[in-house]
């Protein structure tokens, strides 16, 4: 037993309460009975509990929970692999590369991720400052990136700038010329899929006085993000968007995060004319859910539809081969990762499913300053202590690495030497609802 | 309804449809654009739209561009004045040679008198154009009248009854050339053919390339018209593009060039079709055109009420017009609300019309959006030379592209000087301007074309300034002899002596000064005093102030030619392509002269500027800037020593993300300046476009002149920014900088201009907008007000409130900088109709209303002791 007579009592009721999270998230996914009331049918209470363990564990799960798809009944979960028969795969042995490349063209630096997958963008304010560190450092660890979001760039994360998107924004919180020239990718969000039409929005609760002090801006009152780009209301406008940002750091990439309306095919193409390195494809599961309720419901195209639209036209237009495109928005599972793939993405940008690994339980009271019991969405600094950011850390990479070995299995049954061999090939894919 | 308008309607019903499957194809689904528009009372050479279009094509991908004239020169055609001003010319582009035959068999000879034809000449090889890769169609030119007998049959056909004879050919023309278009354009598959224009004295080119290219491949560097348009297309998407979809694109007597796009292209298809009108080219511009076609041709709307179909007057300012206007206005907007294009747009129309007394009018037109999404820019020159006026108006997505323009004009053309005498924005439906220029020439073919500038109201606009204009005779000056002392000094003593000087006394003085600026305190003194007589507003005595300082630039001119020529310890001189210089003592000021450099990418000039300042360069004069962006951008936090001057016409972005520097601008600025900008200062001799200070932390800014759209929107933290005039609408939205007096950020707003006598003056209001301070939460704006012309309802979430003592204190060393930088003295500024008044009767401050409610979790959260993080560094 520590000593505990140095503590306070809030320190003694953080450590008491971060041993029990701790012990739950250990045990509950392996319980005999299955625990009640988590998750829904997007991420079923099996999606989570299996999150979890593979977080624990760095593996798959063995114990029979269903880790590969959800029970919505639409979407990825209707659509399997068509495995070949156990005669066609590669010996077990096989190197399989999960890396993908993030620039295609032949400027600026030739960045590589180790897996295709990178984190995307939950600002300073939605999320803690120790999930931010969690999320830098695993992706760190793992060789690929994660984002700031719209809400600033805590200097805690500057160490790790070397893996850190700076996500410019409409609202431009937090971005300044120094966290443009930290950062090796810049990330346009010219919309997201959870609430497509608007901009940013933190809700008043949440803006607490870090929060604000962090933007800039008034303790307690909602900050909205404007829809659109005041600066960029043509693509020439968005062409001098990206010339801005690569004057005032020449060796970034530039990534354009779009939602995805019905043209979105068209948005894509005149990212890619305009300069992007990255076009990624933000459809409409996804979101933190510090939204408000009307913007949740009325939402974009899904991932699934958006993907094969744009990775078709790119292709008809013979650019394909100087772009990547990521895709997020609903992206669950290993599984889902190899779906969007074999729909024609590069990779995936992989936003909830991190923080199912550090404990979310999807209960949806994201938008509240002290509504997360598990203390993420929150920047309360009682609350957010019940995550510390090293113990976050090892989730993420834990998580990533039960990932790697489903897609390297996958790949290897499907006969693929690599993940960029999976791109595309809609063949391998059947419908299965 | 009128019957005959009816029978126009009903008789295009009969022309052939197009495939209705592809009807709400919004395929070319462009983004923004390059345009630019002149009109003038003389006949402008294509080749100063070159110019213009050239130095602007980094807002087109060469995927379209074209151009338009108006008023054009018979001899030119090989053609009688008489052919030109009766005839119609139609203009054919045929992609596919073969198609000739076939068009004028069916379309041409039978229906047509044809007094000539001209093949349009062209440079005999499309690829010795750089990036031209779509061969350029064929174009040839036809002056033609529509038989009588064709004519006839057509009236009796439809029942045209009443209808004038001009009516009647202009829509036989408009429907004969849908038919040639039906056949051989929009077809399926197939573009062999297709009417670039079909007005009289009205010619479009356009092709697959830059809108300059257009001059260069049909060779029009020495055409002459009255009015230009032209256009450089940005379409998102397709690798194979056509002619046909580039701009302009026409109705019947007007070329239309569009900036922006709009969101209900379908809705405004469907409105057409209703009508029988069937637009081929799938862009939302050749929708606006066939509007603006039908409201003004087929409805007889005077052009007033067609651009308030378009643009709608809205919110406040449709409270602030006269009440028959807002009867009218209402029934305007409940009719064509569908027909209105939704979006962010600037059009710019060459149109070939006729006035009263068989005169013609070749006009231009620019409207912009109600909202004023899209940059804009107007201009206007005017001189009497032997005792006629000389007049040239202009308007561009951009002032550079009008700078490019006038420089090349003034080079050649003694009649014409780089500045113009105002340069202006328009208010998007407005009670004020209406968002619209209309720059008509009226030539009634015996005495000299007169330029005529109103306003959407028919309101003229005023004469710029009455004084003479120089006439640019040879004159060989002699330098006088300046009174000893620092350039303040010599500057003061010059105000004095220039309302007795003539031009060639004006030019004695320059030549002075140049003498004097042979070592460095002479060049240091040199360059202040002559950057004072560009910079400043002053009486100017029988002289123009576009003059002067078109003088006072050729002297600025010569004193950096002398420094190019001998570099001193002071002062070194940097060239495109040159090695980077290494300063010889950390005094020494750098002379980067922009010319060559490209607007944008690792050569531009704001990358230079970065390795200039990170070699140590501490001073840094750019001369010459064409439009180039960026400037101050990327150089870094380290940099509160570092001061850049600019010279010339600098670019969109200048000062963003300025983290400590200072850049002075003499000169306008453009649009996105001091983006994001955290600390440092920014002082623009003249005005900001559109978005300036967009989410700025922190700096100061001091403004002589205007702020267009949304300055200072999403600003949080602490900036701090005294604008001398005014802005069009939305300043400071969702500002979020905290407390003025308590270390956060504030703007000025003094609402006072410079009057043509180098005055200062009142504007009739500081603010005319209907959204000032919309969902501010933080900082305050202070607006000099003393006869209360803001009202509440202007407001959106923001309240009066008393000026204190505080803010007073707070305001006032800004006020003092002010006065030092433009010479506004703050006793002026204090003065109410020319008596002293304590500040707080002539300030008003605005702060946030109750926008922040008390949050549920307020209450409760637990209170960071000290914050684990801050926005600084």
């Amino acid at each position: 037993m520590a000593d505990i007579t140095h503590k306070t009592d809030e320190q003694l009721i953080v450590e008491k309460h971060i041993a029990n999270l701790h012990n739950g998230f250990a045990h509950w996914p392996r319980a005999e009975e299955a625990p009640p009331a988590l998750g829904d049918s997007r991420w079923t209470q099996d999606l989570i509990l299996a999150t979890w363990l593979m977080a624990e564990t760095g593996k798959p799960p063995e114990n029979g929970l269903e880790y590969k798809i959800g029970a919505s009944g639409g979407g990825f979960d209707v659509l399997d692999f068509n495995i070949p028969s156990e005669d066609q795969w590669l010996p077990a042995d096989t190197e399989i590369d999960l890396s993908i490349p993030l620039n295609r063209r032949d400027d600026g630096a030739q960045l590589k991720i180790n897996i295709p997958m990178y984190g995307g963008g939950m600002s300073y304010g939605s999320i803690s400052e120790h999930v931010m560190q969690a999320r830098a450092r695993a992706a760190q660890h793992l060789g690929t990136f994660t984002s700031t979001g719209e809400g600033g760039y805590p200097p805690s994360l500057v160490p790790y700038k070397d893996h850190i998107i700076t996500q410019v924004a409409t609202g431009m919180f937090g971005v300044r010329e120094e966290t443009i020239q930290y950062a090796p990718i810049v990330e346009f969000k010219y919309a997201q899929g959870a609430k497509p039409g608007l901009g940013g929005h933190l809700l008043g609760d949440k803006a607490t006085d870090v929060v604000a002090a962090m933007r800039e801006s008034v303790p307690w009152v909602s900050l909205f993000s404007p829809f659109p780009f005041h600066s960029v209301y043509s693509v020439e406008d968005h062409r001098k968007h990206v010339d801005w940002i690569r004057t005032t750091n020449p060796r970034a990439l530039v990534s354009v995060k779009v939602s995805t309306p019905t043209d979105v095919d068209m948005v894509a193409v005149g990212s890619y004319f305009a300069g992007a390195h990255i076009v990624h494809l933000d459809g409409s599961y996804g979101g933190t859910g510090a939204a408000p309720e009307i913007a949740k419901k009325n939402i974009a195209m899904p991932i699934e539809f958006a993907i094969p639209k744009v990775h078709k036209y790119l292709v008809s237009e013979n650019v394909r081969e100087e772009v990547t495109l990521m895709a997020s928005g609903g992206v669950r599972t290993a599984y889902d990762v190899a779906k969007a793939i074999a729909l024609g993405a590069d990779g995936c940008v992989m936003g909830t499913a991190e923080l199912i690994a550090i404990g979310c339980t999807r209960c949806s009271n994201c938008e509240r300053g002290r509504g997360c019991p598990f203390g993420l969405t929150t920047t309360d600094p009682l609350l957010q202590q019940l995550m510390p950011a090293d113990w976050g850390q090892q989730r993420i990479v834990n998580m990533y690495n039960a990932y790697a070995i489903q897609l390297r299995d996958l790949l290897r049954k499907l006969g693929l030497k690599s993940i960029r061999e999976l791109r595309g090939r809609r063949d391998l894919l059947k419908y299965v609802g | 309804m009128n019957n005959d308008l009816t029978r126009i309607l009903t008789s295009r019903a009969k022309l052939p449809r197009t495939n209705l499957a592809e009807f709400n194809r919004d395929e070319a689904a462009e983004g923004g654009c390059g345009v630019i528009g002149m009109a003038s009372s003389e006949r402008i050479a294509a080749r100063h739209m070159l110019a213009a279009l050239a130095q602007m094509s980094n807002r087109g991908n060469g995927k379209g561009g074209g151009i338009a004239a108006v008023g054009l020169d018979a001899a030119e055609f090989g053609v009688s004045p008489d052919v030109l001003h009766n005839d119609y010319l139609l203009a054919m582009a045929y992609m596919d040679p073969a198609a000739r035959a076939e068009v004028e068999a069916q379309y041409i000879h039978p229906v047509f008198e044809i007094d000539h034809v001209r093949e349009q000449p062209h440079m005999a090889d499309y690829t010795q154009i750089t990036g031209l890769d779509v061969r350029p169609p064929d174009v040839v030119l036809y002056f033609v009248r529509p038989k009588a007998e064709e004519l006839a049959a057509f009236r009796a056909e439809h029942d045209f009854v009443n209808l004038p004879a001009r009516a009647v050919e202009d829509e036989y023309v408009y429907q004969n050339s849908f038919k040639i278009n039906t056949t051989f354009y929009a077809s399926l598959g197939e573009k062999r053919a297709f009417v670039l224009s079909h007005a009289k004295n009205l010619l479009v080119l356009k092709m697959v390339g830059y809108g300059d290219d257009v001059i260069r491949y049909y060779q029009l560097e020495d055409m002459h018209a009255h009015v230009w348009i032209g256009h450089h297309r940005y379409p998102t998407k397709g690798r194979v593009w056509h002619p046909g979809g580039a701009h302009p694109f026409i109705g019947m007597n007007e070329a239309l060039v569009h900036n922006g796009d709009f969101a209900n292209h379908a809705s405004i298809s469907e409105y057409l079709a209703q009508r029988n009108i069937y637009p081929l080219y799938l862009t939302d511009t050749e929708v606006a055109v066939q509007v603006f076609d039908l409201l003004y041709r087929t409805y007889n709307y005077p052009l007033e009420y067609v651009i308030e179909a378009l643009a709608p007057t809205t919110e406040r300012d449709f409270t602030l017009l006269p009440a028959d206007k807002q009867r009218i206005y209402s029934m305007l907007q409940s009719s064509h609300i569908h027909s209105s294009p939704d979006g962010p747009w600037f059009f710019l129309i060459a149109q070939a019309d006729e006035g009263g007394q068989g005169e013609a009018v070749y006009r231009l037109t620019g409207i912009t959006d109600t909202s004023m999404l899209r940059p804009q820019v107007f201009a206007w020159q005017e001189s009497t030379v032997d005792g006629e006026s000389v007049s040239i108006a202009l308007a561009a997505s951009e002032k550079q592209a009008i700078d490019a323009a006038m420089l090349s004009l003034a080079a050649e053309d003694p009649r014409f000087w780089s500045r113009t005498d105002r340069y202006w924005n328009a208010r998007g439906g407005s009670h004020t301007d209406g968002g619209a220029f209309l720059f008509s020439v009226h030539d009634d073919y015996k005495t000299k074309p007169k330029l005529v500038l109103t306003n959407k109201f028919g309101e003229p606009v005023k004469q710029p300034t009455r004084r003479t204009a120089y006439d640019r005779a040879a004159y060989t000056p002699a330098p006088a002899a300046l009174p000893q002392g620092a350039a303040s000094e010599q500057f003061a003593w010059a105000l004095e002596q220039l309302p007795g000087w003539s031009y060639q006394q004006l030019q004695d003085f320059l030549a002075g000064v140049e003498a004097g600026a042979g070592d460095d305190a002479g060049r240091a003194r040199a360059i202040e005093l002559l950057s004072l007589l560009m910079d400043r507003r002053y009486p100017t005595g029988s002289l123009r102030r576009s003059s002067l300082v078109s003088l006072v630039d050729e002297s600025f001119a010569r004193v950096m030619a002398a420094i190019r020529k001998t570099p001193s310890a002071g002062y070194a001189y940097h060239v495109y392509g040159a090695g980077l210089p290494a300063p010889a003592s950390p005094a020494q000021a750098l002379v980067l002269d922009a010319q060559g450099y490209p607007p944008q990418g690792d050569d531009s000039v704001g990358r230079e500027v970065q390795r200039i300042v990170a070699a140590g360069f501490r001073h840094i004069i750019i001369i010459n800037l064409r439009g180039q962006r960026f400037i101050g951008n990327g150089i870094g936090t380290n940099t509160q020593d570092v001061h850049i001057h600019t010279y010339g016409s600098a670019g969109d972005y200048l000062a963003s993300g300025m983290d400590g520097a200072t850049i002075t601008v003499h000169n306008n600025g453009q649009d996105q300046l001091a983006q994001i900008m955290k600390a440092g200062r920014l002082v623009v001799h003249g005005d900001v476009g559109q978005t300036f200070m967009y989410g700025a932390k922190g700096g100061s800014a001091f403004i002589l002149g205007n702020a267009a759209g949304r300055p200072l929107i999403n600003a949080v933290g602490k900036p701090r920014v005294v604008i001398n005039g005014t802005c069009l609408d939305y300043l400071a939205e969702s500002f979020m900088a905290g407390d003025p007096l308590n270390g956060g950020g504030f703007v000025v707003l003094n609402g006072v201009m410079f009057d043509e006598d180098g005055q200062l003056a009142e504007l009739e209001t500081p603010y005319p907008g209907s959204n000032l301070f919309s969902l501010a939460s933080g900082g305050a704006i202070y607006v000099r007000d003393p006869h209360q012309r803001v009202a509440a309802e202007q407001l959106n979430g923001g309240e009066f409130v008393p000026l204190s003592e505080a803010d007073w204190a707070l305001i006032l060393p800004y006020l003092e900088e002010n006065e030092r930088l433009f010479g506004i003295p703050l006793a002026r500024l204090l003065e109410v109709g020319g008596i002293p008044r304590p500040p707080h009767k002539v300030y008003r401050k605005i702060q946030p209303g109750s926008v922040r409610a008390l949050q549920a979790e307020e209450a409760w959260v637990t209170k960071a002791k000290t914050p684990t993080a801050s926005g600084g560094h």
